[in-house]
């Protein structure tokens, strides 16, 4: 059997800001996606704030994911029926955080904070790459989760507004939020915490302090 | 609304045309389904209640002369809450120059006091006074009269005698006179005498005073009231007991709604299908939002209530689309079925269970359908769904089949491309052809029936030699009819017979009629379960004018005295009726003694047994009391001339004439019940054909959006855009013709169990199976139409697509 990551140990505090770099296929988001729940190992746990959550059932780690991970795609993956602001409302109609009624304020107030409310009511389609991804990053905000997990959040976006994207990102960090990132961006350095580097699925020994 | 619906709605809104479609389809199979289930309500309602408002008899007791004292009698039972006189004369009706029609009179002492078996006045006079008629509403055609004329009439013992017409009834508890082909007229005393018959009335209506539904009750108080007639000094000749409550075709009419309802339900579960392939493509379309979704919280109950959701929808919309055809369809039929059985629908209101359940069936229908894609749909992991890179990679060339289609086609590699797109989503493929295949193997029933039955009623036909059948008043000496007959023009044979009832001896059934005709004519409803007798044919042992269609043993012969042929309904009431076995006959007031000797097939027929004449012969001398003719010409004008002719012969000789049926007017009334079967199962292959066509426009629309970017590949390497409408709807034509092509293997065993099914409701008999060839080109052409045209569309957009939108397209 291949084995996407091994013999990985790795502890992220609270509120720190960490970019994963490395090869296409070296096993990024592969440990993203052991850190929010989507994938399981296959031997090893992964603890979250103290709760192991490869042990719970895929309904209640939908749940759990709800309440504790925002996350942020390459590829936006905005719900194209669904305006903006609904967008960012769906996590709280499903995970009922939110009374009913407050969910559009605060979706509002988040598409502010990402700085696209003038678009709210519009649809995906008629938003531009940069202000998809900010819509998708307010959605990952919904919640307020403690973790936003971010796989190639600017992948897809011209240079400047991939700048604005991680400036945001580091935002979030910087008012406690722990922000894990895959990337490929050469300036990550700029703006996170400390940089993971996966070599052939395992972390490399040069995995040190960003800044 | 949660964004959560607003997705739901929004979803199908952006896929309006295929929503729009499978909502149709569902609308379509809920419309037939309310429609009947509205109209099974509507019409068991109104049967049994117009019939019970008519006060129907009781029982009915045929014996002699009934007087004001006598009646007083019967109503000092208290067991009996009413009890009044009629009389059925039977007679005919010149309804041309030279044709007769069968008539029933019956003939009322005082019409301001009908109170038992009430008729209901329509038109014109009333009550009719000396020398005038009243016509049942529906017979006036047969007898080719309208209020204000005057029609010619003749009746069993009386003189041919011209009546007014004054006015119009409806007898409900009369069968459609236009399909039984006969004329029912009302007169009085004072007419009846006019047309030279003794002015008496003899059958006995009664009502019962208590327990009018209760079968039994009713049994013993008609034979107490049988006992006072016959201490009293009268014969009682039988004693009818219609079933309690119930119109006499009320039955009929809820096994052939029951029939109707069951349809509508396929086209219900076939609208299903629809649902299924609608929301298993929508599933597989939007397999990363799924992920999305369970990434950012959404348990699977969760995800799976959005798309339930969305089903709840489509049958919501198609509940409330579908309520107001189908109540209107339901009127139609209603109207159709209340003409059949002649009575009026005074309420078409509806009841509320018939809207709760069209709407539980409606709203029901599509969650059960789609279960089966939600739950496979919403199971998938976040990261199976995350990973997923689009709908069209299933993996077509892994099995046995793929890699035979891949040899299909040759060079002409669009065609190849289209078959074998066909076979790509087999189980999408499977349940259009499906439905495809039902609507085929509907049409072609309905042909192969209706074929079948011809054949099934010209197999009997032709066992019948004699062109036209003539009753008589009473039984007369053989070689007086037979010198009228010899006399008379136009006959090229004749025989004469003697018909009568017969029972089996254990069976307790009252009494004998002697008279050629029953008070009804033997037609395709005569004979019903519930009777217990059947007819008893004396006629020649040589007799070539039937010529037995045995299923076992023998024709009657010379030296036979004690043998019995029995048709196939009478063998099949008792065991007793068998080859070889003697059974104990009660024919006349004697019980005598036979031996079965042969069991003739008579499809469609009453019971009926047929002995040697010579055990009459030798009981009352040489008597008749019915004629068989073959007739030198059997078009209707040559037979009215013959009849005319034979009647006045027949007079010449002291002997009365009550009534004639030509072979073509009682094959008329066989081919009226069969119409309704035919006209019933070409409805119901063209609303499923309808359904199918949905169903394969559905798929060809999911089919063409699913393959968006292998089009753009066809475009980019030069294909233009009729070669890609070209692929598409060969694609359609292709699955077209396969659901042709089972439908053409399945529809020989399916039609014949349809059919005799369906024959058997009517009649109680099967069918002889005839395989319509004609059919399966008629169904052929119609799938290549329905295929183009369900695939004409979607192929259309295909072929519009730029090169750019289809790769881009995600």
């Amino acid at each position: 059997m291949f084995a996407a990551l091994r013999d990985v140990e790795l502890a992220i505090e609270a509120g720190e800001f960490v970019g994963i770099v490395g090869r296409s296929g070296s096993g990024k988001s592969t440990l993203l996606n052991m850190i929010g729940g989507i994938d399981r190992p296959s031997s090893g746990i992964v603890s979250i704030g103290g709760k192991s959550i490869n042990e719970l059932s895929e309904n209640r780690l939908a749940s759990w994911r709800g309440r504790t991970v925002g996350f942020v795609f390459q590829f936006f993956q905005l719900l194209p029926t669904l305006t903006a602001a609904e967008n960012v409302s769906l996590p709280m109609d499903f995970s009922r955080t939110f009374p009913a009624r407050e969910r559009r304020q605060r979706a509002l107030a988040l598409l502010e904070r990402v700085g696209v409310a003038q678009h709210a009511d519009k649809l995906p389609s008629a938003l531009s790459g940069g202000e998809q991804q900010r819509v998708a990053i307010a959605r990952a905000l919904a919640n307020e989760p403690p973790i936003i997990l971010a796989d190639e959040p600017t992948g897809n976006l011209d240079s400047v507004t991939a700048r604005d994207v991680l400036d945001l990102l580091r935002t979030m960090a910087a008012a406690g939020t722990t922000v894990v990132i895959v990337t490929h961006e050469a300036d990550i350095a700029r703006v996170i915490d400390r940089k993971l580097e996966i070599v052939d699925g395992a972390l490399s020994n040069s995995a040190e302090p960003a800044k | 609304m949660t964004s959560i619906w607003r997705k739901a709605v929004r979803d199908f809104w952006q896929e309006r045309a295929r929503t729009t479609l499978v909502v149709l389809a569902i609308a379509l199979g809920i419309s037939a389904f309310c429609a009947v289930l509205s109209a099974y309500a509507i019409l068991t309602r109104e049967l049994d209640r117009g019939y019970l408002a008519t006060n129907p008899a009781s029982a009915i007791l045929s014996t002699d002369r009934i007087d004001d004292e006598l009646i007083s009698a019967v109503l000092s039972n208290p067991a009996v809450s009413d009890a009044e006189p009629r009389r059925v004369v039977t007679g005919q009706i010149k309804a041309g120059p030279a044709q007769w029609r069968n008539l029933m009179l019956f003939v009322v002492k005082d019409y301001g006091q009908i109170r038992v078996s009430k008729l209901e006045r329509q038109q014109g006079a009333w009550p009719p006074a000396a020398g005038e008629i009243l016509i049942e509403r529906d017979a006036l055609q047969v007898a080719r009269a309208k209020i204000g004329d005057t029609v010619e009439v003749k009746t069993v013992n009386g003189v041919e005698q011209p009546l007014f017409v004054s006015g119009s009834v409806h007898d409900v508890g009369q069968a459609q006179a236009r399909m039984e082909n006969i004329v029912y007229g009302y007169i009085t005393l004072d007419t009846l005498k006019q047309l030279g018959e003794e002015p008496y009335l003899d059958r006995l209506n009664i009502l019962v005073a208590e327990n009018r539904f209760d079968q039994e009750h009713i049994r013993s108080v008609a034979d107490q009231v049988k006992k006072l007639l016959e201490s009293r000094g009268h014969a009682v000749r039988r004693v009818d007991l219609p079933q309690p409550g119930k119109h006499p075709h009320s039955d009929l009419m809820g096994l052939l709604l029951l029939a109707m309802s069951s349809f509508g339900l396929f086209v219900l579960t076939l609208s299903g299908i629809l649902v299924v392939n609608l929301l298993t493509a929508l599933m597989a379309s939007q397999v990363r939002q799924i992920g999305v979704m369970k990434a950012i919280g959404a348990t699977r109950n969760q995800i799976a209530r959005i798309y339930f959701g969305q089903a709840l929808l489509l049958g919501g919309v198609a509940v409330i689309l579908a309520l107001p055809v189908g109540m209107f369809g339901s009127r139609i039929l209603c109207r159709y079925m209340a003409l059949f059985l002649n009575f009026d629908i005074n309420s078409f209101a509806v009841p509320l269970w018939v809207y709760l359940l069209v709407a539980v069936i409606g709203l029901v229908g599509p969650l059960l359908a789609a279960a089966y894609p939600v739950w496979r749909g919403s199971s998938i992991s976040v990261l199976a769904a995350l990973g997923d890179f689009g709908v069209a990679q299933e993996r077509f060339g892994v099995s046995t089949l793929d890699r035979a289609l891949a040899r299909v086609g040759g060079t002409l590699r669009p065609l190849a491309l289209a078959i074998r797109n066909s076979f790509r989503r087999r189980t999408r493929l499977a349940l259009t052809l499906l439905t495809l295949t039902a609507g085929g193997l509907f049409f072609m029933s309905a042909l192969n029936i209706r074929a079948s039955m011809i054949s099934t009623l010209d197999r009997l036909f032709a066992t019948r030699n004699f062109d036209l059948s003539v009753g008589l008043s009473t039984m007369y000496p053989l070689e007086k009819v037979e010198h009228a007959i010899q006399n008379t023009r136009g006959i090229v044979r004749g025989e004469g017979w003697f018909t009568m009832d017969g029972s089996l001896a254990n069976g307790a059934e009252t009494a004998v009629n002697t008279s050629a005709h029953s008070e009804k004519q033997s037609g395709p409803h005569s004979g019903g379960p519930g009777t217990e007798r059947f007819n008893v044919i004396a006629l020649p042992f040589d007799t070539t004018l039937i010529k037995f269609d045995l299923l076992d043993g023998r024709q009657l012969a010379a030296s036979d005295t004690d043998a019995i042929v029995v048709n196939n309904a009478l063998a099949a009431r008792s065991p007793e009726f068998r080859v070889g076995r003697r059974v104990s006959l009660q024919i006349g007031p004697q019980v005598t003694s036979w031996i079965v000797v042969g069991i003739a097939r008579e499809s469609f027929s009453p019971p009926v047994a047929y002995i040697p004449r010579s055990f009459l012969d030798a009981r009352h001398g040489e008597m008749a009391n019915t004629l068989r003719l073959r007739l030198e010409k059997s078009d209707p004008d040559s037979i009215s001339v013959v009849k005319s002719d034979l009647d006045r012969n027949l007079t010449h000789e002291g002997i009365r004439a009550v009534g004639s049926v030509s072979k073509t007017e009682s094959r008329f009334a066989f081919d009226q019940h069969m119409l309704m079967i035919y006209v019933f199962l070409i409805i119901m292959s063209a609303i499923i054909a309808l359904v199918g066509g949905l169903g394969l426009m559905t798929t060809m629309t999911l089919n063409v959006l699913e393959r968006r970017r292998e089009m753009g590949v066809l475009r980019a390497i030069g294909a233009k855009p009729y070669i890609i409408w070209l692929i598409v709807v060969v694609e359609g034509l292709v699955i077209g013709i396969l659901s042709w092509a089972m439908a053409a293997i399945a529809a020989w065993p399916i039609s014949r169990a349809l059919g005799n099914m369906m024959v058997k409701v009517l009649f109680t008999s099967g069918l002889d199976f005839t395989f319509e060839p004609v059919g399966l080109l008629i169904w052929l052409a119609v799938s290549v139409v329905v295929s183009i045209a369900g695939s004409f569309l979607p192929a259309w957009r295909a072929s519009q697509l730029t090169v750019r939108e289809a790769l881009a397209y995600e």
